[in-house]
């Protein structure tokens, strides 16, 4: 029963697999739907997972104020969970990492005020999205206070530079070339692992904010940097309209466990490579099997481990067209600002050290007390029934120590692999862009797949789509 | 016969108390709106409350309002404009402005007209009163009474925050602007500090 219960808290890998299918129907509500049904079997220890992944599919369907409601709930949950509790946390360590309550990797957490921006912006709260945006500069300080190591992540370029983008669509452009420039500073820094480069566009934007703002010294500087880069003063942006384009290109990694089996007999050893001789190491199928023969020897330890499986995209760059209603265009290439599963891959390297310590420490632990379990059930039962009592209780202990043994492979997987972005000013009037919902293509001759968009002057718009796989 | 012991009723009784300590309950105690809640630490009715009451009480308090009163020989007439949520938090700005029309108002010091949300309902029902009410009952348009003061401001947050403990500065600028000429004839400040703290574990 317990290992029933056990095999029972992992994350349900069918859910993200019908959720991906509806996406690639362009059926965001249906993608909700299978979210929403899933709340119960998310369970009580996975509630910021479960806002994580319904705020981003809400996003996607469009309701966006249901979106922020939910992702605010993940991000109270997380303020709760600051606190730790001892009893969870030592069930844990007998158990596995599963039962702790999912908190998401610092990068996962700075996503929701980002997404929650995203929701505001779609909605014309400006204001509201300006105050996740000092939410992702509170954060961040924090994470940044928190973090010694110089190149790990304790800084957000792409949460920097759609701040920046947020506060000068609002007109406070002081604020947006501080956001720029931190955005500018934290791409240069994290290249190394985060994989995406200075966006374009953010050259720009610095130039012209550095411009705006009198900053002869700082552009002078960039001008000498970017010496390239073509911009627009501010003067002439504003008898324009802007378009904000943000494409969520593929599926963010998932996890998966990794089973090392430790023998501690020469008899173990040559049963551990038989085993994995017959059979697939690292299957979940094949755990039934594990369990029964490695309770049986009784002389084997499993460590199990979490493992990032990239699901990159295919997607390079994204084309969005906007057609005026003189029949004019305007072509919009995104380009990659953030890389998440180069982010999910850098969390897992900061903690794969402490997780394999932990996980070390849970099996030798397990085992000691399945051993001592066993010892004890054959003393009681005298030397006549010990042999098989201690069989029996051996079977049952260490093979419960062996089925139980389970990586944390949570994550919010409901993110894409990677995060473009676009942005565009054009004379303000009426647009068709593609309607990702229905199927958007980039044809104006299919009047179906586009709709339409007013822009008045001065007015920014954000159009959010999502790209599979 | 059936005899239970003493021994075992005691521990019936210990797991169905057990039990009953672990069951979720959710539990409501009406209070008077004046008691003072702080549950989370953020910007809460009581803050709203407190900072109208006394920053109205202080506007009101300095000579701009004498002035006018002397020269013009009649109650200033003051309408609130925005207030600007520079915080960290999503506040509902419009419960605080409610707060400053509310203190306004009553106050008796000056006339206070309605903003801009309330006067395009009011106009639009004096549209359809000159449409569809009777004529000696009709009110007519051009006779509103113009502000002479906008009361605008901005709520703002500091933010310091290290291992559990934060702080909340909270800044809250009202300034009284004279419409006529932009003169800023008041400017008043209150500030609260929080400070939240939480425990990193618990048994």
């Amino acid at each position: 029963m317990a290992f029933v219960l056990l095999v029972g808290c992992g994350p349900s890998v069918n859910r993200y697999l019908l959720i991906e299918a509806s996406l690639r129907a362009h059926d965001p509500k249906g993608a909700d739907a299978i979210v929403a049904a899933a709340e119960k079997d998310y369970g009580s220890k996975s509630r910021v997972l479960y806002g994580m992944d319904r705020g981003m599919t809400l996003q996607l369907a469009g309701d966006y104020p249901q979106s922020n409601a939910v992702l605010e709930q993940a991000e109270e949950e997380l303020d709760r969970l600051y606190t730790r509790k001892i009893r969870t946390e030592t069930l844990a360590f007998l158990t596995s990492d599963t039962a702790l309550p999912y908190e998401g990797d610092p990068y996962e957490q700075v996503l929701i005020n980002v997404l929650k921006s995203l929701n505001y912006a779609m909605l014309g709260q400006w204001q509201d999205a300006l105050v996740e945006a000092r939410r992702i500069d509170h954060r961040l300080n924090v994470l940044s206070d928190q973090t010694q190591e110089k190149n790990a992540y304790r800084d957000d370029g792409f949460a920097r530079y759609l701040s920046g983008i947020l506060y000068e669509s609002t007109g406070d452009v002081n604020n947006a070339f501080i956001a720029y420039r931190k955005a500018y500073e934290t791409f240069e820094s994290t290249r190394s692992w985060s994989h995406a480069a200075v966006p374009f566009q953010l050259r720009a934007d610095l130039l012209r904010t550095a411009e705006a703002l009198h900053f002869t010294q700082e552009l002078a500087e960039y001008q000498h940097v970017f010496p390239e880069t073509r911009w627009e003063p501010s003067q002439a942006l504003q008898q324009l309209a802007q378009v904000v384009v943000i494409s969520y290109n593929g599926r963010a990694p998932r996890k998966e466990d990794q089973f090392l089996d430790l023998p501690i007999s020469l008899d173990a050893l040559q049963l551990v490579l038989l085993n994995r001789g017959f059979s697939q190491a690292n299957r979940h199928s094949n755990r039934p099997v594990d369990t029964v023969l490695y309770g049986l020897n009784g002389r084997v330890v499993r460590v199990a481990l979490p493992q990032l499986i990239r699901q990159k995209t295919q997607v390079p760059l994204d084309t969005v067209s906007l057609v005026s209603d003189n029949g004019s265009r305007v072509t919009l290439n995104t380009e990659l600002v953030q890389n998440v599963t180069a982010l999910a891959d850098k969390a897992l390297s900061e903690r794969i050290a402490g997780i394999t310590v932990k996980a070390l420490a849970r099996a030798a632990t397990k085992f000691a007390l399945a051993e001592g379990a066993t010892r004890g059930a054959q003393h009681a039962v005298g030397k006549d029934a010990a042999p098989w009592v201690g069989l029996l209780v051996g079977l049952l202990t260490k093979g419960l120590a062996v089925a139980s043994e389970e990586a944390d492979r949570r994550s919010w997987q409901t993110l894409p692999d990677e995060i473009h972005l676009a942005r565009v000013w054009v004379p303000p009037g009426r647009y068709q862009v593609p309607d990702w919902f229905i199927g958007g293509s980039h044809d104006p001759l299919n009047p179906e797949a586009m709709r339409t968009l007013s822009l008045g002057l001065g007015e920014t718009v954000v159009l959010i789509q999502r790209v599979m796989p | 016969m059936i005899v239970i012991s003493r021994g075992r009723i005691g521990l019936v009784a210990l797991v169905v108390l057990a039990l009953a300590g672990c069951a979720q309950e959710t539990k409501i105690t009406r209070v008077d709106s004046g008691v003072v809640t702080d549950l989370s630490g953020r910007w809460n009715d009581t803050d709203s409350r407190i900072v109208a009451e006394s920053m109205v009480k202080e506007a009101l308090e300095y000579s701009w309002l004498n002035t006018f009163s002397g020269s013009k020989h009649r109650q200033p007439v003051v309408v609130v404009g925005a207030i600007m949520n520079n915080s960290h938090e999503h506040i509902d700005v419009n419960t605080f402005v409610s707060d400053l029309q509310r203190e306004l108002t009553n106050s008796q010091k000056v006339t206070f007209v309605a903003g801009k949300g309330d006067r395009e309902e009011l106009r639009t029902e004096r549209k359809e009163q000159a449409m569809y009410a009777r004529e000696d009952t009709q009110k007519a348009p051009g006779k509103e009474i113009g502000a002479d003061y906008m009361m605008k401001g901005t709520i703002a947050t500091i933010l310091d925050e290290a291992d559990g403990t934060k702080a909340v500065f909270y800044q809250i600028d009202l300034q009284m602007v004279d419409l006529e000429s932009n003169a800023k004839v008041w400017f008043g400040q209150k500030k609260i500090k929080k400070v939240v703290e939480k425990k990193r574990s618990i048994f």
